[in-house]
């Protein structure tokens, strides 16, 4: 009985000390020597390919450093492997903030994953620049810590659909679609495209991620006889499709997002099938004669030779710049309420990306994409340059 | 080891004035951890305690029991989603949503138990796979549960959410305090079980599941209790788990955590409660910490990257965390079979005569 008694003291007084635990403080994300940014991706595990966006970022960052940095301070770029995993994604994060002291974050792959750290950001005042990849919640209500690049799906699905009718002038259309956020956004677009132009999908076939036999779902799109197909699926699914649908001999047009604009990789996967689709892409193709391209590509020899001068790779850039031209324009008196001013204040600032704006009200910094075809060779052919949503819905409010 | 001159000696749970003391100053440190520990650590102790009652409960299945199962993270997801869906639409307490959704995972558990009176080795490895996998799909196809998206999870909650008793629970080292005595009830209760007629029964079946029945364990009873044991603890591991890291989808519970799981157990100590806790705690750490700041160190950093830029891929020190997880993991397997409980009682042997 007396330790029972004794115990719920010490209990007591345990969750007394707890009540009035102080809340830990960020440490502050820069110096007069340095600027500290960060940016979680998968460096192993199954989402491994995708780690090439954290690295693309460094590209950028060893360009700024070696060119004497921005009004003096250098940038130091931390790079944590996360495994795809949003408990890790939460551990790695945690750490950067209150030990090295972050001033921003920057892209980080995985949609659960950055949803896992969202708030943390926003609760320690730590900017967040261009998740790579597109979800509402980011950006619908504004997050005052949060600045994204990465076009909406459903935007792009729209922009494409247009192209389809307006310049393939395809009449038989059909929706092959993911059966998730993702897929299901970009369905939405597409289909307040048909809407506006008073046409209806033949066909809208939705697929289980991780679905391995795409027999029945193919033949179901020869038979509604479509002459393009528009796929929302991830890279594997849109191999299978492909492959399947070439030994049942259907060959329609393919359009895809941006999530399989890179042509080596795909090619690679669907074994050369890859040869003439369509793709939206939220970035000019690596091999393009740009001036910031160009670039960038003699930078990659000097820093990354190994790296595949790839689109997730450049990505990484893209991602990146606008957090660079925010941080030259706050100037020698950084915080990050100079730097979020700057941020808010971007109005068409272009990259390697699309046309970047930002308010205090609209985070959902761009609607463009352009629009590329895979040629021989896995090269890039563009075939309509930077274009923008009028039906997008968030800008009509 | 000692003399033990009656049954209640074996059963107790501080053997001596030894274990009674250093029990005590363990306890003491746990509670005052988040005074010397960095806070963003305490998210990593928090991670590690979740682990902790996940391996003590795998360990009761497969160390003592003797069945395989490669679906805990099944019952881990069952878990994690009940405890935030029951707390989000039914307004319940924590408590209340956590022990419903643990007898929920227990419920699965016994249904999984059935085909396992059947199944042995491999092939009930195939049947505890494939529920894994059932889980994690059928889980991310209803939009109930949040779909491939993923959930937030609701703040913890004390009290009723969203009347005036609500008692909100915020920050990590408040969760580590209720965490943390959760895990130390959960894993007296788990050593307690085991010393009773039902932890008896358990190590029957695994000796020797025909000597077992011909002795009077019914095989059906504890053969599938077991399972719902285990994965009662899953699921109250998952509950925790889901306030610990406040988002997830179905795609955080899939198959590599299941052998995650199962490699905590094996590396900590087939049949051993202190092996578990061991267990949880080293690969969780491994897995989580191991080499994140190994760049910075002296010397030792260069030359890793060096290594690594030279004949490994362009990833970086990322290489070396895998590698160096699964030598550790090889190493353990192959020089003590037992685990981390073997060596624990190695140390105790050499030390009980020293300095002889």
């Amino acid at each position: 009985m007396r330790r029972t008694v004794l115990g719920m003291f010490v209990f007591a007084v345990a969750c007394a000390i707890l009540a009035s635990w102080p809340a830990h403080a960020a440490r502050p994300g820069f110096d007069a020597k340095e600027i500290r940014i960060a940016q979680w991706g998968p460096q192993t595990g199954p989402a491994a390919p995708w780690g090439a966006v954290a690295r693309g970022s460094a590209l950028l960052f060893n360009m700024v450093n070696d060119s004497g940095g921005i009004h003096g301070r250098k940038i130091k770029y931390f790079i944590r492997d996360d495994q795809y995993n949003p408990a890790q994604t939460k551990a790695v994060v945690k750490e950067l903030v209150e030990r090295e002291g972050i001033f921003a974050f920057v892209g980080g792959v995985g949609a659960a994953c950055g949803m896992a750290v969202k708030d943390y950001l926003a609760q320690n005042k730590v900017i967040w620049v261009s998740p790579s990849t597109a979800i509402d919640e980011y950006v619908f209500p504004v997050n005052p810590y949060l600045f994204a690049v990465y076009p909406l799906y459903d935007d792009e699905a729209s922009i494409l659909t247009k192209y389809i009718v307006e310049k393939l002038g395809a009449k038989k259309i059909a929706f092959f679609y993911q059966n998730d956020a993702y897929g299901k956004s970009g369905l939405d677009g597409c289909k307040t495209r048909m809407d506006a132009l008073k046409m209806k999908l033949v066909e809208e076939i939705p697929v289980e991620p991780g679905e391995k036999d795409l027999s029945s779902q193919m033949l179901r799109l020869k038979n509604s006889g479509a002459e393009v197909v528009i796929m929302w699926v991830n890279p594997t699914t849109a191999a299978i499709a492909l492959k399947t649908s070439q030994t049942i001999g259907f060959k329609p047009q393919w359009v895809s997002s941006n999530t399989l604009s890179d042509y080596p990789l795909m090619n690679k996967i669907t074994g050369g099938l890859w040869e003439g689709v369509i793709t939206g892409a939220f970035g000019v193709p690596p091999t393009a004669d740009h001036p910031l391209m160009n670039k960038y590509r003699e930078a990659a020899k000097k820093y990354a030779p190994e790296e595949r001068f790839g689109t997730f790779y450049l990505a990484g850039v893209l991602f990146a710049e606008p957090l660079v031209e925010a941080l030259k324009r706050t100037g020698p008196n950084l915080s990050t309420d100079a730097c979020l001013k700057q941020l808010n204040s971007i109005r068409n600032f272009q990259g390697i990306g699309p046309v970047i704006n930002w308010s205090p009200t609209v985070h959902q910094g761009t609607d463009s994409i352009q629009i590329q075809k895979c040629g021989p060779d896995s090269s890039y052919i563009l075939l309509q340059d930077w274009t923008s949503n009028d039906l997008a819905r968030w800008k009509k409010k | 080891m000692d003399m033990k001159r009656d049954y209640y000696e074996d059963i107790e749970l501080f053997q001596s004035n030894t274990v009674f003391f250093w029990t005590v100053v363990l306890m003491a440190c746990l509670f005052t951890l988040p005074l010397y520990v960095e806070s963003y650590n305490i998210y990593l102790v928090n991670i590690i305690l979740v682990h902790v009652i996940m391996a003590v409960g795998l360990n009761i299945l497969v160390g003592y029991t003797g069945q395989i199962s490669l679906g805990h993270a099944g019952f881990f997801a069952i878990g994690a989603y009940g405890t935030a869906l029951i707390s989000m639409h039914l307004h319940m307490p924590f408590v209340v949503s956590l022990i419903a959704s643990g007898l929920i995972a227990a419920f699965f558990g016994f249904i999984l138990g059935l085909p396992a009176l059947r199944l042995e080795g491999p092939y009930l490895a195939i049947a505890t796979l494939g529920f894994g996998l059932t889980i994690m799909h059928v889980i991310g196809r209803w939009e109930v549960f949040g779909g491939r998206m993923g959930i937030t999870v609701p703040p913890l909650d004390m009290g009723v959410p969203g009347t005036p008793l609500s008692f909100v629970i915020e920050g990590d080292v408040k969760i580590y305090y209720l965490i943390l005595v959760i895990t130390i009830l959960m894993v007296i209760c788990a050593r307690n079980l085991m010393k009773t007629r039902l932890g008896r029964a358990f190590v029957a079946i695994r000796d020797d599941d025909v000597a077992a029945e011909v002795m009077g364990v019914n095989l059906t009873v504890y053969k599938t209790l077991s399972f719902a044991v285990s994965a009662f603890y899953a699921g109250i591991a998952g509950g925790l788990y889901g306030y610990v890291v406040s988002f997830f989808d179905p795609f955080t519970f899939n198959l590599i955590l299941s052998i995650i799981f199962l490699v905590m157990v094996v590396v900590g100590g087939l049949g051993s409660i202190l092996g578990s806790v061991l267990g949880a705690s080293l690969i969780t750490y491994l897995q989580f910490d191991l080499l994140k700041n190994v760049e910075e160190l002296p010397y030792l950093g260069d030359l890793l990257v060096l290594v690594s830029r030279k004949w490994l891929t362009v990833i970086g020190l990322a290489n070396f965390s895998s590698i160096a997880l699964g030598v550790i993991m090889i190493c353990i397997v192959i020089f003590e079979p037992l685990g981390m409980f073997g060596i624990w009682i190695r140390i105790k042997k050499y030390w009980k005569t020293w300095p002889f």
